[in-house]
């Protein structure tokens, strides 16, 4: 579904990613864990074509993205059609907040996929009864909580009708109260057998959701392996030391 | 938008995003160029069109045209009369234009009038640049100075003093001839004296119908001396426009044999020796309309004519604004989502229009764009003018508010496949016109009151309007009260709007 080969990035003269490889199956939940700064974000960024990179092919579902320097014309419909794929979540929500829920939620579908409004607003209340915040169809995101952001966020998403959801660390603008609404929105996402790239530092979620984790440090991928071998037997140095600071005890 | 704008911009959305404003745009610059220019032109233009257009500068000008004090709206002036008479014989009405009287030639040659008639001297350098009628009026030049002042009664009195005067009249080379005198160029008519009176300066060389009018009523100032030079004022005609000179000359000789052109005189009380030279003929006075009047008339009288200033200023404040917001608007998606020639382009446009003032910009639209063969009329000139300097100054305000929306919000509108176009316009854009707005309505008040700077290129809207009034009245005060409250009638609802977007701004969501 994702395949991403030699990706090298740097950020203003620093070397980022010097030669990434990573691979998700459809239907795969792949958790992304390591330190702040240490590349999940871009990783993520990479994929649906929100950052650029210097070397490499990012490819999903079978749409090749290439370096994106000077990009052409037929390069940016290929980013668009990739997107088209993925749904993203951020972890600032980025809900439009001049749009009423409904209007968040409806707008991608009417005016980048054509879809009627009437049919989109089924749709889009559909979704809203999923997440569990029907009543809140015609507020505004000024109006909602955090958690309830997020979750517009998601079925946002959702109503493009991805293949792949990418979530670049979903909670961690959350108060603590309102994580566990987002990361059962999720749960329910993943039981759904939908393919999931998550970043994030909640370990107890990653352990829970994750076919497969993967730990970044430093632009590099120093571990990938199951939730239970990662956590309790990690082979490397590094994930070691990036879970002591993690877990308690 | 053709493949043109297809390569200038990355995406094909952008385009359309861009499309309401060009469009816009080119329907304004179509009704621009449609407007009629008031070309002046030959005798069968005239007569085709109904009316001679005559240039004149009704500020501060009695006895030559001036407001009617008991209807200020309505022109009256010895030139009025003679301009009523010419156009009569020639079958056709006369209308006045009104434009800066030093700018009167260069609007006569650019095609704005049929004729300039006001006081304009017959001179040689003149001749190179227009034809002449035969003479209408013998002038002399009066020197006026203060009753109190004992020491001045010639010319040569005036060594190593002050002496005021019109800029561009041949008073002015009479005094810069004489040497040693300092000499105080003016615009108006009406300054002169003011500044005579109160002792700024020592004397003022005038001609002397102006004189007449504006030194010797005045109960501080009197005539130094008799009349000095003498010279003839002429009509002037552009070049290669014979036929209508020699129309004109021959109805000015009619009018001098029937006597009528003595009548016009003797009414503005400006019939005396020198006039013999023209015709043999010679009356007695009667009683000129004049400042006296005028002094004592209820300021109501004054209104209509404002009123239709202020009507004028917001027409043109109101027009060039929409143009300045869709132009402006044009400008920065050009200038942060073009591509190189093209953002460069806008960078240069908004830097140029905010980095030179705007009363050149105003010069060079009407009087300069002529010298490469582009006419426009004065109400197009100030669309224009107002219209292309203020779109610099919000795009400026639109950049400022299109960096002030989060970057996330284009990243997610992007994430969820729309295009960098559809983005923008659905997304960006609307957050950042909302908090452009309250700058843009501060603008708006403030082209309001810029507005006024088109009394240059020949557009009598509200301050011109006063200033023509006082000019001819004095009373500088309460008609200019009654002018600064229209402007705050205008432009307070303005500020009230702003305030109010400012505060629904505040409450965030909506």
């Amino acid at each position: 579904m994702i395949r991403v080969r030699g990706l090298r990035k740097s950020y203003g003269g620093q070397l980022l990613f010097r030669r990434l490889d990573l691979d998700i199956s459809k239907g795969e939940v792949v958790v992304l864990i390591g330190p702040s700064g240490s590349g999940k974000s871009s990783f993520l960024r990479c994929v649906n074509g929100l950052e650029s990179f210097e070397e490499g092919e990012v490819t999903v579902g079978g749409i090749a993205l290439h370096s994106i320097r000077g990009r052409s014309r037929a390069e940016g419909e290929a980013i668009r059609r990739v997107r088209l794929k993925v749904g993203m979540v951020f972890q600032q929500f980025n809900l439009f907040p001049h749009m009423s829920v409904i209007g968040n939620i409806v707008e991608a579908p009417v005016r980048v996929l054509g879809v009627d409004r009437e049919t989109a607003a089924i749709e889009a209340r559909k979704l809203l009864r999923r997440i569990n915040i029907e009543g809140k169809a015609d507020s505004y995101p000024g109006e909602l909580s955090g958690g309830e952001q997020q979750r517009v966020a998601i079925a946002r998403a959702l109503a493009m009708r991805p293949e792949a959801m990418l979530f670049d660390e979903p909670t961690s603008s959350l108060d603590p109260e309102m994580v566990g609404e987002v990361l059962s929105v999720i749960r329910d996402l993943v039981g759904e057998g939908m393919t999931t790239v998550i970043a994030t530092h909640e370990m107890g979620f990653a352990r829970e959701v994750a076919d497969r984790v993967v730990v970044f440090d430093k632009g590099e991928i120093v571990e990938t392996g199951p939730p239970e071998e990662i956590f309790s037997h990690p082979k490397t140095e590094r994930t070691r030391a990036f879970l002591s600071r993690v877990l308690p005890g | 938008m053709g493949p043109l704008t297809a390569y200038f911009f990355r995406d094909r959305r952008i385009e359309r995003t861009l499309g309401f404003a060009s469009l816009f745009l080119a329907v304004v610059l179509l009704l621009a160029q449609a407007a009629p220019v008031a070309a002046g032109g030959s005798l069968d233009k005239i007569t085709e069109r109904g009316y001679l257009i005559w240039g004149s500068d009704a500020e501060g000008g009695a006895p030559y045209v001036f407001p009617d004090p008991r209807d200020p709206s309505h022109l009256i002036g010895f030139e009025v009369d003679l301009a009523d008479a010419i156009a009569k014989r020639l079958g056709v009405k006369a209308r006045q234009g009104q434009n800066a009287w030093d700018s009167l030639i260069p609007a006569l040659k650019r095609g704005d009038f049929d004729i300039v008639m006001n006081g304009i001297e017959i001179t040689p350098q003149r001749k190179e640049e227009v034809l002449f009628s035969l003479p209408y009026y013998v002038y002399t030049e009066q020197l006026v100075v203060r009753k109190d002042d004992n020491t001045i009664s010639a010319i040569g009195d005036l060594k190593g003093k002050k002496a005021g005067t019109l800029s561009g009249t041949v008073a002015q080379e009479i005094l810069t001839k004489g040497g040693g005198i300092d000499v105080r160029i003016y615009s108006g008519q009406v300054e002169p004296y003011e500044d005579l009176a109160i002792g700024r300066i020592d004397g003022v060389l005038l001609d002397l119908p102006i004189a007449a009018y504006y030194g010797k009523t005045n109960p501080k100032l009197r005539y130094a001396g008799g009349p000095i030079g003498e010279g003839y004022y002429g009509i002037a005609i552009r070049k290669g426009n014979d036929d209508l000179k020699a129309k004109i000359d021959g109805i000015l000789a009619e009018l001098l044999r029937s006597g009528e052109l003595k009548r016009i005189y003797q009414k503005w009380d400006l019939w005396g020796p020198p006039q013999e030279k023209l015709t043999r003929l010679y009356r007695e006075k009667t009683g000129f309309v004049g400042l006296e009047e005028s002094r004592k008339a209820p300021l109501s009288t004054f209104l209509p004519a404002l009123l239709k200033g202020a009507g004028i200023t917001i027409l043109i404040s109101s027009t060039s604004m929409a143009l300045a917001i869709s132009l402006g608007l044009l400008l920065t998606v050009c200038r942060l989502y073009g591509r190189p020639p093209l953002s460069t382009l806008s960078t240069a446009y908004i830097e140029v229009y905010r980095g030179t003032p705007l009363l050149i910009q105003l010069y060079i639209l009407y009087y300069g764009l002529p010298n490469i063969g582009i006419s426009l009329s004065p109400v197009t000139a100030a669309f224009l003018g107002l219209g292309m300097n203020y779109a610099a100054y919000e795009a400026e305000i639109y950049r400022a508010g299109i960096i002030a929306v989060p970057k996330g919000q284009m990243e997610a509108a992007l994430s969820l496949g729309m295009s960098q176009g559809l983005a923008l316009r659905r997304v960006v854009l609307p957050q950042a016109l909302r908090i452009a707005t309250p700058g843009v309505t501060n603008d708006f008040i403030a082209l309001f009151k810029d507005s006024s700077l088109v009394s240059v290129i020949a557009m009598v809207e509200l301050t011109k309007t006063y200033s023509i009034l006082a000019a001819s009245t004095l009373r500088f005060f309460e008609l200019g009260l009654i002018a600064a409250i229209l402007y705050f009638c205008m432009s307070y609802p303005l500020s009230i709007l702003a305030r109010r977007l400012e505060e629904r701004l505040k409450g965030g969501g909506r």
